[in-house]
């Protein structure tokens, strides 16, 4: 499997999250982890616009994946929902979004603006690693390698229900309040 | 015994052994059978155990699998290893290439391809897909040890055990029941002829005590009757002299009629004497030719006012053989055998006269006689319908001074005086005889071949 095309798929393949490689290949982890935490998060039926409206990850701010985003997701889909990806500005308002990515290097006040705005609502946040600031999952780099920490009880706040699948896969997880 | 019927016999084993044989193979074979079913039951109960587990490793790892995250999966799989029958547990992603696992004396297959070429003996490799959302991202895959040759026969050696000696035991057992049976058997014939010969033995004893019984008794009596027959002569005689000696005196006398008295009782005495003489066969006989049927012929009248109007009689004379007797002592047989069956039927019947020629080789059932010889006999029977004697009494009839009838009716000589005289002309007596049905007393004479 020596075909330098898909070298980034065997590289993926054997050391998964592994970063050794140059700092395009975290992005390309980390783009493909986005369309994966999908099936193991429940979003309630009013995060949607209609039964036939999309999935849609917005990546807000300066494109890092340089594509790998929309590979990753293309043709998948969530439940009922085709998946798909819009890049937005930092400042946008991210409507109709289901997942968001805030990437490292934008203005931490206008990500705490977001995060803060889509407090309550069902949309999981993800931010990227290195930031002060954190989503409903947030990157870390440990050890060279992409993973993630899960604030459960903000995912609770916003009506939203991971997997315990993932949760147990995360590096850190601040609990939901027991009932 | 040739030794072939004997191999015969051997080899026919009674069905109770054959039986018994079926019962312990069929408890061999069934207890063969519930092993095997139960050894299939426990892999198949394995196999599901094993696969229960790979669907749980499956489910739980789905997301480490998704995320390539090797570390979670060798958690995952690690929590296997507490399970000593496994001998190994690996994830493979969708692509087949294994993310974690963990191996003991086996090796690790490092794709899925590989893992199921090296399925081999004594293990069991169970894979189970790890899906999220209907579609497969990986597979699991757990080989288990299947549990040793050895272990398993240990397992089953108690029951094999038990089984083979329960299947010996009734082997054994209906063994030697039929030896057993068979030796009884052999053992109860034996017995019954042994008791056939002491049966024999003790008809044969008693029929030789009765012949010396009645030798005995016959010389006895018959030398008694003897002295005393010369006796009574001599006292008759000295009677006669004295009744000559008083002539005429002594008529219309006492002493005359004591002479008569005298003369009487002697004459009885006499008679007395004659008939002990004829039973011990000391009698003067005057043997002569004779044919039976003739002789009864020549009586019939005779019999018919002996037996009275009560009694019926009915003549088969078919004899045609002629014998050598003394023909009035003959005459005195029959008559009296008329008689002792006119008392046997008190209140009336039948009584038959027969007459037969017969040639016997062996002696006819009730022969009072031994040292039968076997050949021509003309043969004279009185038959009555009357009361019959018991066993007992039957035997003992021709003993002298047997008798059943009250005192002073008999003197229990007559049969015996016929017993006497028909042994004396080489002939035998029969007496056959049923209580209630009647009597028959058979003579047989020697058939006389020198006349017509």
């Amino acid at each position: 499997m020596k075909r330098g095309g898909p070298l980034l798929a065997v590289l993926l393949g054997l050391l998964p999250g592994s970063l050794d490689a140059a700092p395009s290949l975290e992005y390309a982890v980390k783009a493909a982890y986005l369309p994966k935490f999908i099936p193991f998060i429940t979003w309630p039926d009013n995060a949607f616009a209609g039964a036939g409206a999309p999935f849609t990850i917005c990546a807000l701010g300066e494109d890092r994946f340089a594509g790998k985003l929309d590979q990753a997701a293309a043709g998948l889909r969530a439940g009922d929902h085709a998946v798909q990806v819009r890049h937005l500005a930092a400042s946008d308002a991210a409507a109709n979004c289901q997942l968001i990515f805030l990437p490292a290097g934008s203005d931490p006040a206008s990500m705490q603006a977001t995060l803060d705005a889509m407090r309550g609502k069902p949309v999981v946040t993800v931010t990227d690693s290195g930031l002060p600031v954190h989503g409903v999952i947030s990157f870390v780099i440990e050890n060279n390698h992409v993973r993630f920490d899960i604030d459960d009880a903000l995912a609770d706040e916003d009506g939203l229900a991971i997997s315990s699948k993932l949760l147990g896969l995360a590096h850190a997880v601040r609990m939901r309040s027991q009932p | 015994m040739s030794t072939a019927p004997l191999a015969g016999r051997k080899r026919n084993w009674s069905p109770m052994v054959i039986g018994a044989l079926a019962a312990a193979a069929v408890l061999l074979a069934a207890g063969v059978l519930m092993a095997v079913y139960q050894e299939q039951l426990y892999s198949a109960q394995q196999a599901k155990s094993i696969r229960e587990q790979a669907q749980i490793l499956a489910a739980s790892v789905t997301a480490a699998v998704i995320f390539n995250d090797q570390k979670a999966s060798q958690e995952y799989v690690d929590a296997l290893r507490v399970n000593p029958e496994l001998q190994a547990a690996a994830v493979y992603g969708g692509d087949g290439r294994l993310i974690a696992g963990f191996a003991r004396a086996t090796r690790l297959p490092s794709t899925m391809k590989e893992a199921s070429a090296s399925a081999g003996i004594g293990y069991i490799d169970i894979a189970v897909p790890v899906s999220q959302n209907d579609s497969q991202v990986g597979i699991v895959l757990l080989r288990a040890l299947t549990e040793p040759e050895e272990r398993r026969i240990a397992r089953y050696v108690g029951v094999i055990l038990l089984l083979t000696m329960g299947a010996l035991v009734i082997a054994v057992l209906s063994f030697s029941q039929a030896a057993l049976s068979r030796r009884a058997q052999e053992l109860s014939r034996l017995n019954a002829r042994l008791y056939e010969e002491m049966e024999e033995r003790r008809k044969t004893e008693e029929a030789l005590r009765q012949s010396h019984k009645m030798e005995a008794v016959g010389q006895l009596s018959g030398g008694i009757a003897h002295d005393f027959n010369n006796l009574i002569m001599i006292v008759k005689g000295n009677l006669r002299l004295l009744r000559r000696k008083l002539g005429t005196q002594a008529e219309n006398t006492p002493a005359g009629t004591y002479i008569e008295s005298a003369d009487e009782a002697l004459d009885r005495a006499a008679h007395l004497t004659q008939r002990i003489l004829a039973f011990s066969r000391r009698q003067p006989l005057t043997p002569q030719r004779v044919n039976l049927s003739t002789l009864a012929q020549g009586l019939t009248e005779l019999i018919r006012h002996s037996v009275g109007e009560k009694v019926d009689i009915t003549m088969r004379l078919n004899g045609t053989w002629s014998t050598l007797c003394d023909v009035n002592q003959m005459e005195n047989v029959i008559l009296n055998l008329a008689i002792n069956a006119r008392d046997a039927m008190p209140e009336g019947g039948r009584l038959v006269l027969e007459t037969r020629d017969v040639t016997l080789s062996r002696p006819p059932a009730e022969m009072e006689n031994e040292n039968f010889v076997p050949g021509d006999y003309a043969a004279l029977a009185v038959i009555d319908t009357g009361s019959g004697m018991p066993e007992e009494v039957r035997r003992r009839a021709v003993d002298p001074f047997f008798t059943t009838k009250p005192q002073g009716k008999g003197t229990g000589l007559g049969l015996s005086m016929t017993f006497g005289f028909v042994r004396q002309s080489g002939g035998y007596l029969a007496i056959e005889s049923k209580v209630g049905r009647g009597t028959t007393v058979t003579i047989l004479m020697p058939r006389d071949r020198e006349g017509p």
